[in-house]
């Protein structure tokens, strides 16, 4: 027992140095092809995904699939089959893990399919995760956006209507004009009037997260600003343009009142309570989130509105904001989980695209008039789907940071977020907090993620 | 030394099982009383919130100021959660495991605090120190090894990785149910075993005839806890199990409150079915906690 | 009889003994080793001998952690072992519908956390939650709770108190083994109930606090949850606890060697606690006579 203890001991301490032998779950024996594929969701795409598997089962006889639902601590398992080369065939991967796993080859590359599978070469550019030149190591899973998600009731009420179309996007000082209108304490009165108290306010007229990046994001690029510099090494978070826009943020809750502080939503994540409740119950107005709110939305049957994020110079918003798909390597059947990659966010056989929940990858869904229709004309899109989203996120989107800036996981939770958290308690100025930040994030800088064409 | 006393049963001489002798004073009654009124708000808020959750819409879940009556009463709540994955199926595979997890935990765990408490032996207090050490490292580092330890098993997809640890007294986290045994049996009267050993009584004797049954109120704490443990264990069941036939109740829930979107209705009302068995266990379990087994016979 | 307790003591600690060598001792070597690597999960370790150990000394957010999880333990520890015993005593009287309150008691420690997530997110609320309106009628000022950079770790030790049940469970399983005959012995003295609790129950009950103690302190220099689903480490790293930074190094950036680093730091200071108190126990632990020996 002990001798055979030590020897898995030594065998513990070797694992990480055996890294490339075969991993995958393959079992497949006499053409019989065994696919693992890797999800998370809720058990409404949970019910959505495996009916994409068995319709691709039945569209390939001989390949079987077997789902791997893991509903929460994704990253913990992962990393635990990563390390323990027990990797599934394919599946959803962490946005920052996957360039990770890229950069180490654990990831097919995708870029020698493309020719194959030309589906797979005709996405939106901004889907493609590349590693390094002619190395595409994933996609984006489906295409998810930013807008201005409005109660139809509460706008109506005020007078208050949100513009659908880029063109008439409002300004900052637009939106903060109406946010007045649709600020509410409980004796009626607006953030503008004497005798208002922010205590007791009933309805809130706008809520943009300082945390979620992807939030604010959009409203940064628009204002001329970014993240970093063109080398990507350098922090440009203290620029003019983007004080000016974390400072508009601040103003919302300390100067005009008329957006929630820290937990006056009842919040602490992104989601107590999820968009869709917050506009039913009218504690907020207007609330900045993505279109996948869309499935929900409908769910809890809120009476809602769709409206484009506010613009400062042109108009833009985070796009691509999802998490990344990708194929394992090393599995014995590469060749078949690429397919079903290609096949997985496919909108024919998925209706999470119709649901709302996703928005797809392939460029022709946001060209070609019949294909948009095959996805967005239905009960669950309303009629400015078309303008604030599908336009919108084709002629304005912006990759989410999450996507392009290396090491930005960790940039993002040892310094940014704890910034951003210092700027929604308002004790600091944008200014102040900003210029202390971005020398702190340049040092953990290191470029941004490679981008080409296909 | 006197013969030692049988023990005795509590309340047979009509007295209560309490701390003092005589029944507290009339206002003294009054008191404990008004103590338990108001330690029972706050103790009973958490279920209160979670069972008006699980009969509400979402939306009315986060209404603020918040609602204590829900309108209306979602009942179909429990139906749908409970229906909308196969809970009787985790529902079994749970039971299984933590009944599996309790009998080797409270048999192994017990043995071993008996001699690391009541029996002399070199090196034993090195190696319950030793033992000890083994919960003081966070777990999260030693996951992947011990993942890598049951892949190589070929235990990976069965319940052998959450219940074989427990044989072994509970392996790493059991450590604190052998302490907390060793504590209780410390502090039974050591002329109780001198006085069987001098009759020829072998150590195993003493253990199951003198020492567990003076200690039932500790044992039913291991028990309790083992099987809270296990039922609400996520982790293991979440990294070990793959194939949803053997998913437990807890990877059940958790499917409610995935990365992006959580379905608050479900979870709460399946949170509140998941715990009522528990609930029900620590009702019955606890009668065991009066002086049963009480020393009254010992006298120094 | 020597030799018989011997090998009756190596047989009945050998669940245990096996169970260790095989499940335990193997895991903590590896992670000891991977301490001393650079060890991305996905890429190969390579030996780094003490460069993680250094760079933590350099590690700011390291010292934050360190610090906030301190405090929290100072904090939980002494309140959560004061209210388990005070209410443990409460539900060993005998009152109409004992296992009702007992159950009752025991209640918050079985609701699943993320159900008391959003009960507490309301109750630390500033502008209509439940602490700030009492403190409001009561005419004091309020608070920002767990999203003020100096309230959350203190919120977080208020909220930790309703964790209580199981530290209560042993108490109260503890009270049933106080020998009767020494409350009759303070009482033919003349000893009311101060002193049956001050000269019996309290010294009786020490080996049962010193576990409640030991474990309290062990485990809550590991608290993670409440960081996890409460405030994600934040305002600022206010609750940045240190398993919940170790956890993220590991699982997040995928950093196993650094957090392998710190969790065998996190062992040794634990290490170094519970051996004093271990050492300290001797002072006021009471065992049964032969228990010391």
């Amino acid at each position: 027992m002990r001798r055979r203890d030590l020897l898995k001991l030594g065998g513990l301490a070797a694992l990480g140095a055996t890294a490339a032998c075969g991993g995958g779950s393959g079992s497949g024996s006499g053409g019989n092809v065994q696919l693992q594929f890797m999800f998370w969701g809720s058990t409404y795409e949970k019910a959505a995904v495996e009916r994409m598997l068995n319709q691709y089962e039945q569209k390939n006889a001989g390949v079987k699939v077997k789902p791997l639902f893991t509903p929460d601590e994704y990253d913990v398992k992962l990393n635990t089959l990563v390390a323990s080369n027990k990797l599934p065939d394919l599946g959803y991967v962490p946005m920052s893990m996957s360039f990770r796993l890229g950069e180490q080859g654990k990831l097919v590359n995708l870029f020698p399919y493309l020719k194959k599978y030309p589906q797979l070469a005709g996405y939106l550019p901004d889907a493609y995760l590349w590693t390094g030149q002619d190395n595409l190591h994933g996609v984006a899973t489906a295409n998810e956006s930013m807008l201005l998600w409005y109660s139809k009731s509460a706008a109506a009420a005020a007078g208050v209507t949100p513009p659908a179309e880029a063109a008439s996007a409002w300004t900052w000082d637009q939106l903060v004009e109406n946010a007045y209108k649709l600020t509410v304490d409980q004796n009626g009165k607006h953030p503008d009037e004497s005798g208002f108290d922010p205590k007791q306010v009933r309805q809130f007229g706008v809520s943009i997260s300082f945390t979620y990046g992807a939030a604010w994001y959009g409203l940064l690029r628009s204002n001329g600003g970014d993240f970093a510099d063109e080398s990507g090494r350098r922090c440009v978070l203290d620029s003019p343009e983007a004080i000016q826009v974390f400072q508009n943020l601040q103003d919302l809750v300390y100067k005009h009142r008329v957006a929630p502080g820290p937990g006056q939503l009842a919040a602490t994540g992104d989601e107590v309570p999820g968009t869709n409740i917050l506009l039913k119950t009218k504690r907020v107005a207007m609330v900045v989130d993505g279109q996948w709110s869309l499935l929900d939305m409908n769910e809890s049957k809120v009476d809602y509105g769709m409206g484009v994020l506010p613009k400062y110079k042109e108009p833009f918003t985070a796009s691509q904001v999802a998490g990344a798909s990708a194929a394992f390597a090393g599995g014995k059947h590469e060749e078949e989980a690429v397919e079903l990659l290609a096949f997985h966010n496919d909108p024919r056989y998925v209706d999470l695209f119709a649901k709302g929940l996703w928005m797809p990858q392939e460029k022709k869904y946001y060209e070609d008039q019949a294909a948009i229709d095959s996805w967005t004309k239905n009960a669950q899109h309303p009629p400015e789907f078309r303008t604030v989203v599908v336009d919108y996120a084709r002629d304005h989107g912006v990759p989410d940071l999450r996507n392009r800036v290396k090491n930005m996981s960790a940039i993002s939770s040892d310094v940014l977020t704890p910034a951003l958290q210092e700027l929604e308690t308002g004790k600091r100025p944008a200014a102040e907090i900003m210029k202390a930040t971005a020398p702190k994030i340049t040092s953990m800088l290191q470029g941004w993620h490679h981008t080409q064409d296909v | 030394m006197t013969a030692v006393a049988a023990p005795e049963k509590a309340g047979s001489r009509g007295v209560a099982p309490t701390q003092g002798l005589r029944k507290p004073r009339r206002y003294g009654r009054i008191l404990l009383y008004v103590a338990l009124v108001l330690g029972a708000i706050p103790t009973l808020l958490p279920f209160v919130w979670l069972v008006r959750s699980a009969l509400m819409q979402d939306a009315q879940m986060f209404v603020s100021p918040p609602e204590w009556i829900p309108s209306p009463f979602q009942w179909s709540n429990f139906g749908e959660a409970l229906t909308s994955q196969p809970f009787g199926r985790y529902f079994v595979n749970t039971l299984v495991i933590a009944v599996i997890s309790v009998l080797g935990t409270v048999l192994t765990c017990s043995v071993a605090a008996f001699s690391f408490s009541r029996l002399r032996w070199r090196g034993r207090d090195v190696v319950f120190a030793l033992l000890l050490s083994g919960v003081m490292l966070p777990y999260a580092v030693t996951l992947i090894p011990t993942f890598v330890m049951w892949q190589e098993l070929g235990a990976l997809d069965t319940i052998a990785p959450l219940t074989v640890p427990s044989w072994f007294a509970g392996a790493g986290g059991g450590v604190f149910n052998i302490f907390l045994l060793r504590q209780f049996f410390l502090t039974i009267p050591f002329e109780l075993d001198e006085a069987a050993y001098i009759d020829g009584a072998s150590p195993w004797r003493v253990f199951w005839t003198i020492v567990m049954p003076l200690s039932k109120p500790a044992i039913i704490v291991v028990t309790i806890f083992t099987f809270i443990g296990t039922w609400n264990d996520f982790l293991g069941p979440l990294l070990y199990l793959q194939s949803e036939e053997n998913y437990t109740l807890s990877l059940g829930l958790a499917s409610f409150q995935s990365m992006y979107l959580t379905q608050w209705g479900y979870l709460m009302a399946a949170s509140a079915a998941v715990i009522a068995p528990i609930i029900a266990l620590f009702f019955f379990l606890q009668r065991y906690f009066i002086e049963g087994v009480t020393l009254t016979g010992i006298k120094n | 009889m020597r030799r018989l307790e011997t090998r009756w003591g190596i047989l009945m600690a050998l669940p245990a003994i096996l169970g260790f060598l095989i499940f335990t001792i193997g895991p903590m070597a590896a992670s000891a080793f991977f301490s001393f690597t650079d060890w991305t999960i996905g890429a190969s370790p390579s030996f780094i001998g003490l460069d993680n150990y250094t760079a933590m000394v350099g590690d700011e957010l390291f010292w934050k952690s360190l610090t906030a999880t301190t405090y929290y333990t100072l904090g939980s520890v002494p309140l959560v072992l004061i209210v388990s015993f005070a209410v443990a005593m409460l539900l060993n009287q005998k009152v109409r519908g004992l296992s009702a309150w007992r159950t009752i008691f025991y209640l918050p420690t079985l609701v699943p956390a993320i159900a008391n997530v959003v009960l507490w997110i309301w109750i630390f609320n500033p502008d209509f939650g439940l602490l700030n309106s009492l403190l409001r009628q009561g005419g004091l000022p309020d608070s920002q709770w767990i999203y003020g950079e100096s309230t959350a770790v203190p919120s977080l030790i208020i909220m930790s108190t309703w964790g209580f049940g199981n530290t209560m469970v042993i108490f109260l399983a503890g009270l049933q083994g106080v020998p009767r005959h020494l409350y009759e012995a303070v009482s033919i003295d003349g000893g009311g109930a101060w002193r049956r609790f001050w000269h019996v129950t309290l010294p009786m009950m020490t080996p049962t606090i010193f576990y409640n103690l030991v474990v309290g302190v062990v485990g809550t220099f590991q608290v993670f949850n409440q960081a996890y689903v409460m405030t994600e480490g934040g305002p600022n790293h206010a609750t940045l606890f240190y398993v919940y930074y170790l956890f993220r190094k590991a699982f997040t950036e995928s950093e196993m060697g650094y957090a392998s680093a710190l969790a065998w730091t996190l062992f040794m200071i634990i290490m170094v606690v519970t051996f004093l108190m271990f050492r300290n126990a001797r002072r006021w632990v009471y065992y049964e006579m032969a228990g010391a020996r």
